[in-house]
């Protein structure tokens, strides 16, 4: 073989395998050390029913030898990091992870390993990812991923309902999960009277803390029945599946508070689709689309469809409505231009950075409809930046311009107080320069009832 | 034997017998009260996409054959 290979950046946690690029095409290797588990998931069909059910991420045996054995996953476009999702879509991960391991169970295997990152986001639902995240059960020992399960799941999931999804962040300085004792220090008094948390929660702090210093490992682990663990299993389930966030929404819907008339919303919804369809993209990318109500009007014709904003009620709205709706070409995830995840764990590399992923992406259209301001009004970004940073990714970029009549962009100038004069740049001339250097302009429009203008770039080879 | 490259936490594995049995508890007055509300129908079907943690298996027969 000529074609290059190279370990992928994340996997060198477990032993039983790594995941590789041979060339694009992303490999997984099994070592000797775990072929008596996979060719039992194999051969009892362990593995066929969880891909069949969508619970597992489909793979295709590519080679088999005595030292090792190669299976390609089917390629999932873009991943999505636990920092970067909805509550409904966290909540469906950790319920996702559960199924399988009972399931797991069912079937005499566990599942080892309950990271969050073993699931991410594939046609529209969630999907497990990572094939070698079984191991046998063994009679009567407790459920060795049960702690991961909390730092990973049962933990950020109970914090965002008293703190909001903005815990959900923490989980990028904590890539390992959000420590117990954390956990445990942040929820309010009275969950110690909720008999789920205060076990699942406050005692396991209690006792991972007496039990931190035991480095002979002299203490017994104990036994825990199956039926047991079932239990452990199941009221989880029980319990997040009622989990509710109370923050209401805070730009609520959105589009009702828009400072512009229901025929211009239509106009514009026109608009954007029309300007998109010659195209004929195979992959679009929305950013700040908030429910992802610009990205349905082609939601027919384009095969992927990424929608990221920074207000994750709305990015809940969009995964809410993408599963009434069985939107498998509907992909959402929380983020914040102007401060974007970075790549983080081992070497900084472990998960890749939002614009690492979206290079690697590269999607055909990008659309920025009502963002420029804010990134550059609220963020202080100048127009050369934010052009420089759509050109890295994008091939042909969709863009809006609220001019500064525009009653948004004039509330946000207002806000400058003594310093609106700093911000005379905000003018369609600076902007239009400004984009033109990394651009090609191919046409500009204002929309008919707005004080916007909607413009269409080429990237310059 | 079981080979694991992170640390379970001891006191995560010792725990689990008393979580077991909180659940236990939780689980079974739970189905207590399933079968009155059953018996007295107020129970409502709900159809989204976590519901069960069960995966059912026979569905997958059947789309195997076709």
């Amino acid at each position: 073989m000529t074609k290059v290979e190279q370990t992928h950046e994340a996997s060198f946690r477990d032993p039983s395998g790594y995941v590789f690029y041979d060339g694009n095409t992303l490999r997984r290797c099994i070592l000797p050390l775990y072929f008596k588990q996979y060719r039992q998931l194999k051969e009892t069909g362990f593995f066929k029913t969880l891909i069949a059910k969508g619970f597992l991420i489909a793979h295709e045996e590519t080679s088999v030898s005595d030292t090792k054995i190669i299976i390609t996953p089917e390629a999932i476009p873009f991943v999505t990091n636990p920092y970067e999702w909805s509550f409904d879509q966290y909540k469906h991960a950790a319920l996702h992870t559960l199924s399988i391991h009972k399931y797991a169970l069912s079937k005499g295997f566990i599942l080892k390993d309950a990271s969050a990152y073993n699931v991410t986001f594939h046609k529209g639902k969630p999907i497990f990812i990572d094939t070698l995240s079984f191991d046998f059960y063994e009679e009567n020992i407790p459920w060795r991923a049960y702690k991961q399960f909390v730092t990973h799941f049962l933990g950020p999931l109970v914090l965002a309902t008293h703190h909001g999804t903005e815990i959900f962040k923490m989980m990028q300085t904590h890539i390992d999960g959000i420590p117990v004792q954390l956990i445990a220090s942040l929820l309010p008094f009275k969950t110690k009277f909720s008999s789920v948390l205060y076990t699942n929660i406050h005692l396991l702090a209690k006792m991972e803390n007496k039990h931190s210093k035991d480095y002979q490992a002299e203490t017994k682990v104990g036994t825990l029945s199956k039926k047991a663990q079932l239990n452990i299993v199941e009221s989880l389930f029980d319990y997040i599946k009622n989990l509710k966030l109370k923050e209401e929404s805070e730009w609520g819907d959105y589009y009702t508070k828009t400072n512009y008339e229901q025929r211009a919303f239509e106009t514009k919804k026109a608009m954007v689709r029309e300007w998109i369809l010659p195209i004929k993209p195979n992959k679009l990318i929305d950013i700040g689309g908030n429910d992802g109500t610009f990205a349905r009007t082609v939601i027919n014709e384009i095969p992927h469809i990424i929608v990221t904003d920074i207000d994750a009620n709305a990015v809940n709205r969009n995964y809410l409505q993408a599963q009434q709706n069985n939107e498998s070409n509907m992909l959402t995830f929380v983020s914040d231009v102007l401060q974007p995840a970075p790549g983080i764990g081992f070497k900084n590399t472990e998960r890749a950075s939002l614009l690492e992923r979206l290079k690697e992406y590269r999607p055909d259209v990008t659309l920025a409809l009502a963002v420029i301001h804010h990134i550059t009004l609220s963020g202080n970004v100048p127009f050369e930046k934010s052009a420089a940073f759509f050109a890295s990714f994008s091939k042909e970029l969709i863009i809006e311009f609220p001019t500064r009549e525009d009653s948004w962009v004039d509330s946000l100038l207002i806000r400058k107080r003594e310093f609106i004069n700093h911000f005379d740049f905000y003018n369609e001339e600076v902007f239009e320069t400004a984009y033109k250097k990394h651009f090609e302009l191919i046409k500009k429009q204002p929309i008919s009832g707005t004080k916007r203008i909607l413009f269409h770039f080429k990237k310059k080879i | 034997m079981f080979f694991l490259y992170f640390d379970p936490g001891l006191g995560a594995m010792i725990v689990q017998a008393v979580v077991a049995a909180a659940a236990g508890v939780l689980l079974f007055s739970k189905n207590v009260m399933y079968k009155i509300k059953a018996f007295l129908g107020l129970t409502k079907a709900k159809d989204d996409l976590y519901n069960s943690i069960d995966i059912d298996e026979e569905e997958t027969d059947t789309n195997d054959k076709s």
